[in-house]
């Protein structure tokens, strides 16, 4: 038996940095052993150790279809974090995963997405989308909406430029407050989903700050979208990743092993869930 | 049906000691928990419920999951032997089903190998358990709600009733049949013994305090999530961590890593939901930040989350929390007044 | 007394004067009672004071439970000598305002150690007592014992000296007035005469009994910090393991923070559910306190806090040797 517990060991293969306050960067994680390599699908997230400091769960940022490499970004802002962010190309780091459940793709097939992000939290949300556009004949309409408090805080920019260019792609990118220099939409996510026209027959994967997708979900409900057919990622404290240590708990749902996915259906079973 | 006078206990007991490592009830400085013995004397047969619970066998308090140097990750190698429990009641049996099936599985099945506990996996499918009946019952002890009992057997590999003279055996499952069997000690079902075992039962029983019909404990929990009556129950807790440190059931967990530079070990040691920083995240928040969420999330998970997980009480009722609260914050309470509230509808 | 407490309870509730009172009622165990949170008159028959009141209600007032402070503008608590000393020390160290708490004062007798009970009974259950005058008599499924009181009271109620609260707006009943106790640090003295080995062996097993669950921290009313030193992760000034290393920092740790400030209320040693015996050094450090700078602490409301800085800045070669 496998001990569930133990990280297998990976390399920093590449450093992005992503914000010019330094506090979120992208790493890419390439395998050192072949066997390691585990499938996956996107909405999963990984326990991300740092031997003597701990571990912190992270959503996968990278696509399936991106065979050689774990990709994660990471915002600083505690002891493990902090010592990710040291983090050199070529050092090795320890991964636990995949852990968690998924965006429900295999429901999406042959039909329209739009995507709600906010934020860092787009991590997932990358690799849903890499992952639709490799198989792009698969799925219809997709529509990105993506908020940020300012235009430095976008992750993945150089991507995003590229996803611009596509003409099998709609995006909305917005920040909370007009600046000068910025002829795209201002304003908070849930305004913006309410003023770009979205076809409630879609699916809807929404994933942001928990304030974010607080306001955003019954916007989605005004708008039209069935319960059972809008998605979200919860956070909470972990540290087990395996349904044990017991933290991670809202009402009977464990999100680590219950989630981190859940529909809006299931959430409004749950009290506290928002 | 085996019987072994009490002259004879050292021996048995010398004798289990060569298969296996042999934990018992101890008195350990002024409080009572169950340890590795050294020999039959250290055994305390007359304590019920030791301070401690049993579970500290399979799941110590602190447990290092894995080493590291810079050639790696071990996970240390564990004693030979496998355990024999002996001394474990009812109420302490039961709660190791209910552990293994969180760490044995998880209630999530698919990738089953994932979900499994090397460590508690390893000592627990490895264990022989004598349960040993509760002659007298503590005025604590309220596992009749939960359909245990001093001489019920669920969870045991060997059942044992202490008569005046001798302790008596019989076999629960496979492991302990064959366990029994292997004894070599010659079979005797006399009508004396089962009309003494009867008699020490009834007794036993009716120590007890009245059982409580816990049936609506479930959906009541459910329907009252929302209400003030948790206030109530919460203000006087100060969260400490005792009742669930001492509680037979309770399995969470933190991950702690200790070391400097290329050497070190992860560890994991009890954690309990009463503690606010249980559930703070590196942002501040917290989403049970107050002692009355904390207090609803340890009532909530006994009677009603493990239920839905798991269907059944993550409580076996053997009162210790009642017993260490230090503000008398009894359970037992605490459930009578749940199933007694009336919404206000 | 009893009927004379719930009657000015009453009237303070109906007289709105206080929004809450704190006091006890029975407990569900034999020889217990339980914190009793009274928001209305008709809950004020529940209330009761005797030799079970253990608890140091005081603790309420701040930690966690400083909503308590916040939600209510009036709050009436009954205490005993050592927990009014608490209120105290929250005032001097202005954690609640002098005006917001209604003191009743108590005479206090001493209260029952349940250690010590079960020592006398050999860990066998109590199904039956009762406490008449000086003496208390037992009965469990096989014994049946009578014996005084005194054997069976705190230690901290043994070398009390000031069973009435210091500080009040009500009195009830008769005080004790202060009490000429001579060996109030016994256990101090004997302890230091041991040799040095054999101080360690004691404390090393004693501590290596501690589970961490921190009820001694939790019922404390001197520690009422937001986050504990053994709750910050970053930097993680202790490990958490209950190896005995580790629970001896913490004690010694907690000790320096409660240096001075400690009121001997005993409520961390009744809290503990594995009988520590963390008196010693409670005392040990209550005696340096006293002895270098003739402090005791929660007597005197209008002292400023002498010891704030006192533990960083002060040689500190009494903790061990
Ligand atoms: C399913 C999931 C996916 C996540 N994905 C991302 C992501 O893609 N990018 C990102 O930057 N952050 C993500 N987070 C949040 C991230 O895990 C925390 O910010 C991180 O654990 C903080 O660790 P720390 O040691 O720096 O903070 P500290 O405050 O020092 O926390 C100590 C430990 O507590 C636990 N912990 C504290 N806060 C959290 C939290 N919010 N969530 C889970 N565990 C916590 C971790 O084990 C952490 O190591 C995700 C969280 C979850 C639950
Ligand atoms: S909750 Fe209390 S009574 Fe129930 S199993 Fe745990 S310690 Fe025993
Ligand atoms: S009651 Fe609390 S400490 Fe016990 S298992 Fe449940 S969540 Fe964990
Ligand atoms: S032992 Fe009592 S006071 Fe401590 S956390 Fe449990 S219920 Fe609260
Ligand atoms: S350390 Fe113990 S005796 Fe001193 S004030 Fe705190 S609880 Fe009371
Ligand atoms: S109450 Fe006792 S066991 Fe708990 S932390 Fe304090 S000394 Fe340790
Ligand atoms: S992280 Fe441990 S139970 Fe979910």
């Amino acid at each position: 038996m496998k001990n569930t517990y133990i990280p297998f060991q990976m390399k920093v293969k590449k450093i992005y940095t992503e914000s010019p306050d330094r506090t979120l960067k992208t790493f890419d994680l390439s395998y050192i052993n072949e066997e390691d390599k585990f499938d996956f699908l996107p909405g999963q997230f990984c326990e991300f150790s740092i031997l003597g400091k701990g571990e912190s769960p992270f959503g996968i940022a990278s696509s399936p279809t991106e065979e050689d490499i774990l990709k994660f970004t990471v915002n600083r802002t505690g002891s493990v974090t902090n010592e990710i962010h040291y983090l050199q190309e070529g050092d090795i780091v320890g991964i636990r995963g995949p852990l968690g459940n998924w965006y429900p793709v295999e429901k999406f097939k042959g039909q329209d997405v739009v995507i709600i992000g906010g934020g860092f939290a787009f991590t997932t949300l990358r690799s849903l989308l890499v992952y639709m556009l490799e198989h792009r004949k698969d799925y219809g309409k997709i529509t990105v909406i993506y908020g940020a408090r300012n235009s430095d805080l976008f992750i993945y920019k150089d991507e995003i430029e590229e996803w611009e260019k596509r003409d099998d792609l709609t995006l909305h990118l917005t920040i909370d407050n007009p600046v000068k220099g910025w002829n795209k939409l201002t304003g908070f996510v849930p305004t913006v989903v309410k003023e770009v026209s979205l076809d409630p027959t879609s699916w809807c994967v929404v994933c942001g700050p928990p304030i974010m997708i607080k306001y955003t979900l019954p916007v989605l409900t005004e708008i039209g979208f069935p319960d059972e057919k809008i998605y979200t990622s919860l956070e909470r404290r972990m540290k087990c990743g395996i349904g044990k240590c017991g933290r991670c708990n809202i009402g009977s749902k464990y999100v680590c092993i219950d989630g981190p996915v859940f529909s809006y259906e299931e959430i409004k079973k749950i009290p506290e869930a928002l | 049906m085996i019987k072994i006078k009490k002259s004879e206990f050292n021996k048995f007991i010398e004798n289990l000691q060569k298969n296996y490592s042999v934990f018992a009830p101890v008195t350990d400085g002024k409080a009572t928990a169950f340890k590795k013995i050294k020999s039959s004397d250290d055994i305390n047969n007359k304590v019920l419920n030791t301070k401690r619970s049993p579970k500290e066998i399979f799941f110590p308090q602190s447990e290092v999951l894995f080493q590291y140097t810079e050639k790696g990750m071990e996970v240390p190698k564990r004693e030979e032997k496998p355990f024999a429990i002996w001394g474990m009641r009812n109420c302490d049996t039961k709660s190791l089903l209910l552990l293994d099936k969180v760490f044995g599985e998880a209630h999530q099945m698919p990738k089953k190998d994932m979900y499994k506990d090397p460590y508690w996996k390893e000592k627990y499918d490895n264990c022989l358990v004598f349960n040993l009946a509760c002659n007298e019952p503590l005025s604590t002890c309220f596992c009749n709600w939960f359909d245990g009992g001093p001489f019920d057997k669920t969870g045991s590999d060997i059942f044992v009733v202490e008569t005046d003279d001798s302790f008596i055996f019989e076999a629960v499952s496979d492991k302990g049949k064959k366990f029994l069997t292997d004894c070599k000690t010659t079979e005797n079902e006399s009508d004396k013994e089962i009309k003494k075992i009867e008699k020490l039962k009834e007794t036993a029983e009716s120590f007890l305090a009245e059982k409580e019909d816990i049936s609506s404990l479930f959906s009541k929990t459910k329907e009252i999530w929302d209400e003030p009556i948790w206030d109530e129950i919460a203000a006087k807790c100060v969260n400490c961590g005792a009742c669930t440190f001492v509680c037979p059931t309770c399995h969470c967990f933190d991950v702690s890593d200790e070391g400097k530079g290329n050497k070190g070990k992860r560890i994991r040691l009890w954690d309990s939901c009463m503690f606010a920083i249980f559930t703070k995240e590196a942002s501040g928040h917290n989403p049970r930040s107050q002692s009355t969420q904390r207090v609803r999330q340890r009532v909530m998970h006994k009677y009603n989350y493990f239920m839905d997980n798991y269907d059944e009480h993550l409580c076996t009722g053997c009162g210790r929390c009642v017993v260490v609260c230090p503000t008398n914050l009894d359970i037992r309470e605490v459930i009578k007044k749940i199933l007694n509230y009336k919404n206000e509808e | 007394m009893i009927q004379n407490l719930r009657t000015e309870v009453k009237k303070l509730l109906k007289d709105k004067k206080v929004d809450i009172v704190l006091g006890w009622e029975k407990g569900s165990l034999p020889l217990s009672s339980s914190p009793l949170f009274i928001h209305k008159e008709e809950d004020v028959d529940r209330l009761i004071f005797d030799e079970t009141c253990r608890n140091n209600l005081t603790t309420y007032l701040t930690k966690d439970k400083r909503k308590l402070g916040k939600t209510y503008d009036k709050i009436g608590i009954v205490v005993k000598g050592c927990d009014a000393r608490s209120i105290v020390l929250y005032v001097v160290e202005q954690q609640i305002k002098r005006e917001n708490v209604i003191i009743i004062g108590v005479p206090c007798n001493g209260v029952l150690e349940k250690k010590k009970i079960l020592q006398k009974t050999e860990n066998k259950e109590i199904l039956e007592s009762k406490i008449d005058g000086n003496n208390i008599h037992l009965k469990g499924r096989d014994f049946d014992l009578k014996f005084p009181l005194k054997d069976v009271l705190c230690d901290s109620c043994l070398t009390c000296r000031y069973p009435d609260a210091p500080v009040h707006n009500i009195f009830i009943g008769k005080p004790r007035k202060e009490v000429d106790i001579k060996d109030e640090f016994k256990n101090v003295i004997d302890f230091e005469k041991k040799s040095s080995e054999e101080r360690w062996e004691y404390t090393k097993d004693e501590y290596a009994r501690c589970i961490r669950c921190y009820a001694c921290r939790n019922v404390c009313p001197a520690c009422y910090c937001n986050e504990c030193f053994v709750d910050q992760n970053d930097p993680q000034w202790i490990g958490k393991t209950p190896e005995v290393t580790d629970s001896i920092i913490f004690h010694l740790i907690r000790n320096l923070h409660v240096a001075g400030r400690c009121v001997d209320c005993g409520a961390c040693v009744s809290a503990c559910p594995v009988d520590l015996d963390l008196r010693i050094m409670n005392k040990k450090v209550e005696k340096e306190v006293k002895e270098r700078f003739d402090y005791t602490a929660g007597l005197d409301i209008d002292e400023k806090p002498a010891m704030v800085s006192y533990c960083e800045n002060e040689k500190q070669d009494f903790i061990m040797g």
